[in-house]
């Protein structure tokens, strides 16, 4: 029975919010959701009494009155500056979070990618830059494979140390984290539930992703846009981390990085030769 | 009064005379290829609920899937298709086949049952009737229009026998997915056969609507200007043309996408794609979803517009009174068809357009709820003070006022592009898309059909039976579509095959199984009325001229009108909703009744007939 009144009450259903900007808009939601009972309330409870206070009696007839101009313009003027000021406020909300100029900068930067059916992620590495890959130098693309999905250069040194991660990533706590969306082949949506973060990702194209998060922890990344059969499984786990213990992490994923860049001296070869079969 | 019943007694007997007079024409001629626009709404009709029951199976898979994922589908499970499921005879969808289900739940829905009867089987049904002529313009176009929608649908199920089953991108088929990576060149598919069906379907659409355009402004009853014409030939007039313009945007959209699959060019496809194909290059996927919503978004209203026509003819016929602000209802009605033409990336704000496209959208798509709260607000008016019937077919219109006000609610939290960041794409959508067009325009077409039906097949419709449909079908559509809604806040993606997959949907198991019980339920409550059109068709009460006492002009026409319609001539010498005028006998003063009337303070008032308007203080 619980169960069944808590679908009444439709705020208690968000996840939890980790995100700096979540409450804000779990914030406008609230205002919609009460400003749509209250309109719920008043247009039902309307009707509600007309249909009981004019139903059929043989005795009456309807009464012969065609409208009213005055009224007319009321309930167009009411609800247009109530609807305005929804819109007004949200614009404010969605410039913040979405706008290009908006995106803070970065504490970390990590590049994104969505592929059927999973995530892979890219990390600049020790240096804290990127090297030449598809997303900073466009003519890289000619580079992305299977093995190398965001066509690193294994020629330019800045992008040896850069490291991947599947379907996992990390990130601190209390920083700004701006992620660069993309895709490999079809549509995919990158969907942070707890950060209120969504955002597709087009293939040829990278998209701003960014978020703080306030609260240390494991959570989901789900993918929002169909993207084939293996949709539904398009699961990823990220990890909220404190920063001593991102600091850590990173510092074992450079180790590992190195370790495997140095023996694999023909890495780079065969990547040309797969990216020249692809072309 | 009783001398109308002898009249109409007598016409009666005019037009079953009249009847046999049309008997020279062979039967394919009445029933099959008929230009007959009554014979072309049947038409409309059976193959509308035909695909009605097609798309409702395809919702009932989707349903048991989400509440019961990785168990076998109950009864006919162990039928279905090796391609269907797991292993064969296990009766578990695969997730690839359940991608297929709700492309064409939505698809089919869409295209092949709310549209052809919100704007192929009323626009047919009632313009001529409604305005007082013979027939359409172009009638031959007009049997062109539904007769393409038999070998639509065809090639839309044909899929069935095509490698990989039918289209299953979704029914916004957005690519890359829906340009079949990997396809061989010139090789058709579920996709491609999906593509040309939609061609069909909207080839269908624009000749209905050059039609209803042509009829609406050129045969006309003598006597009816543009502001004498019931609600519902506006609701259509402006569909008509909103298709006109949308509809090309669509074929053309659908033709590159057909040749980006069918002989692979790249015009959504861009460069350097890991996959195995080979000719990518160049293309933009958002291209698509553009050009697709520029006709989609638009069709939403083609699909609600008409039953906004529709509900309130009904509303003012069994509230015995004029349509509250008939002219500001026709004006909201244009402007949200205006307004429809400027609001399509709200289906974007997540897809990757600029953000800057987001405000601009999300201003433009605001602005809608305002010709959407005047439409309701004049609805709750012309209640008011009404003397309310509740036949079947106003207890759906009242459904379909309800259904739209929470729609359009909820419409609200998507307009807001922050907020629909987190609901994109989950759960809320699917709830606010079937309050909209199961609440909204499903229930105004059941509206239609029990308000028409008399005119339609000369017999009642079962009222008894009409309301226990009416009953069902509200509380399942609400227990159905309303904790979609808490799904959606609760984040839970809409077109996933199996939510157990996700930790923070671990806790929408009870209410997922609970809407798939109550949608069965709603699937079936569909039964009664189809057995209750059936049973009436055969038995049912013979139906008198004019069985509502409503002012329109189709009331003028015979029960059972045949070819030609009217068996009179028809002038109009008022409005369509002159409901209680004072000084008169009945409660209803019909358009094609003689008679001279003013206004006066917004009350109709009966003048005798070498009375001059001017000398009338207050008139206008």
């Amino acid at each position: 029975m619980g169960d069944i009144l808590s679908v009444f009450d439709m705020l208690s259903w968000f996840p939890e919010n980790i995100s700096t900007f979540g409450q804000e808009l779990d914030n406008l939601f609230a205002i919609i959701y009460y400003i749509s009972v209250a309109i719920f309330f008043l247009t039902f409870g309307l009707m509600g009494w007309f249909l009981v206070k004019y139903r059929f009696k043989p005795e009456r007839r309807g009464y012969n009155y065609h409208g009213n101009n005055i009224v007319e313009v009321t309930w167009t003027i009411l609800p247009t500056i109530l609807f305005a000021g929804i819109g007004v406020y949200s614009d404010g909300i969605w410039e913040m979070t979405k706008y290009s100029k908006r995106v803070p900068k970065p504490d970390v930067e990590i590049l994104v990618l969505g592929k059927t059916f999973g995530w892979v992620f890219l990390y600049p590495g020790a240096d804290g830059k990127f090297g030449r890959n598809a997303f900073n130098d466009r003519t890289a693309r000619a580079l992305m494979n299977p093995s190398n999905p965001f066509g690193k250069d294994p020629e330019d040194p800045a992008a040896s140390d850069d490291f991947m991660t599947e379907n996992q990533f990390r990130v601190p706590v209390n920083a700004n984290v701006v992620m660069r969306g993309s895709s490999q082949d079809v549509l995919h949506s990158f969907f942070l539930p707890h950060m209120r973060v969504k955002q597709d990702v087009v293939p040829g194209t990278w998209m701003n992703i960014w978020y703080n998060a306030f609260k240390t922890g494991t959570y989901e990344l789900a993918c929002a846009e169909l993207c084939g059969g293996g949709h539904y499984s398009m699961r990823a786990e990220y990890q909220v981390l404190s920063k001593a213990d991102y600091d850590k992490w990173l510092d074992g994923k450079v180790a590992e990085q190195a370790a495997a860049a140095a023996p694999v001296a023909e890495a780079p070869a065969s990547d040309t030769t797969a990216a020249a079969a692809t072309h | 009064m009783s001398t109308t019943t002898i009249a109409e007694h007598a016409h009666v007997d005019h037009h079953a005379h009249d009847d046999h007079a049309h008997h020279h024409q062979p039967w394919y001629r009445q029933y099959l290829f008929s230009t007959d626009h009554k014979v072309i709404a049947k038409q409309f009709l059976l193959s509308s609920l035909i695909f009605l029951f097609v798309g409702g199976a395809f919702a009932l898979f989707i349903r048991w899937q989400l509440a019961y994922p990785g168990k076998p589908v109950p009864v006919i499970g162990a039928l279905m298709p090796d391609t269907w499921v797991d292993a064969p005879g296990s009766g578990i969808i695969t997730p690839e086949f359940y991608a297929q289900l709700l492309t064409m739940h939505g698809t089919v829905m869409i295209f092949f049952v709310i549209i052809p009867f919100a704007v192929g089987m009323f626009g047919n049904f009632c313009i001529p009737l409604m305005i007082g002529t013979d027939d359409m313009a172009l009638p031959r176009l007009n049997m062109w229009s539904f007769w393409l929608i038999p070998p639509a649908g065809l090639i839309m199920m044909s899929a069935f026998w095509v490698d990989g089953g039918y289209a299953a991108a979704g029914w916004t088929s957005y690519p890359p997915l829906s340009a079949s990576i990997g396809n061989p060149v010139m090789k058709l598919n579920g996709q491609t056969l999906w593509l040309i069906s939609l061609f069909l379907v909207g080839f269908s659409s624009i000749m209905g609507a050059v039609n209803y355009v042509t009829t609406v402004l050129n045969k006309r009853a003598k006597g009816m200007k543009l502001f004498d014409m019931p609600l519902t030939v506006w609701g259509l007039f402006i569909t008509a043309i909103i298709i006109t313009l949308g509809t090309p945007v669509l074929a053309a959209a659908l033709s590159m996408l057909f040749m980006d699959n069918f002989l692979h060019t790249n015009f959504f496809l861009p460069d350097h794609l890991i996959t195995s194909q080979k000719y990518f290059g160049g293309g933009q996927p958002v291209l698509w979803q553009h050009l697709f919503w520029f006709y989609s978004h638009p069709a939403v209203y083609i699909m609600i517009l008409p039953l906004m026509g529709i509900v309130s003819d009904v509303m003012a016929t069994f509230s015995r009174k004029p349509i509250y602000g008939y002219k500001a209802m026709v004006f909201a009605i244009a402007g949200i068809a205006f307004l429809g033409f400027v609001v399509w990336g709200h289906h974007m704000f997540q897809s990757g357009m600029n953000p800057l496209l987001g405000t601009t959208f999300m201003l433009s798509t605001i602005v809608i709820a305002v010709p959407s709260s005047i439409k309701v607000f004049n609805w709750l008016g012309t209640l008011w003070r009404g003397n309310i019937k509740f036949s079947s077919a106003m207890l759906n219109a009242l459904a379909f006022v309800s259904m739209f006000i929470i729609g359009g609610l909820s419409g609200v939290f998507m307009a807001s592009a922050p907020v629909d960041i987190y609901i994109h794409d989950t759960y809320f959508i699917v709830a606010h898309i079937h309050y909209v067009l199961f609440g909204g325009s499903l229930f105004g077409i059941f509206s239609g059909i029990y308000y028409w039906f008399p005119k339609m097949f000369g017999k009642m419709l079962s009222e008894t039976w009409g309301r226990r449909h009416f009953f069902w079908t509200f509380l399942f559509f609400n227990l159905t579509f309303f904790p979609m809604h808490v799904l959606g806040v609760g984040g839970h993606m809409r077109r996933i095959y199996d939510p157990n997959v996700y930790d923070f949907l671990k806790g929408m198991g009870g209410l997922n199984e609970f809407i798939t019980i109550a949608a069965i339920g709603l699937g079936f409550s569909q039964l009664i009325l189809v057995a209750n059109i059936i049973w009436s068709i055969k038995n049912g009460r013979k139906a008198s001229r004019n069985p509502w006492r409503a002012n329109t002009l189709e009331w003028a026409a015979p029960a059972h009108p045949g070819h030609g319609n009217f068996d009179r001539d028809i002038t109009v010498y008022r409005g369509p909703y002159e409901f209680g005028v004072e000084g008169r006998d009945t409660d209803y003063w019909p358009q094609w009744e003689p008679g001279k009337s003013i206004t006066v303070n917004h009350q109709t008032v009966v003048v005798a007939d070498d009375v001059d308007d001017t000398k009338v203080f207050g008139a206008h």
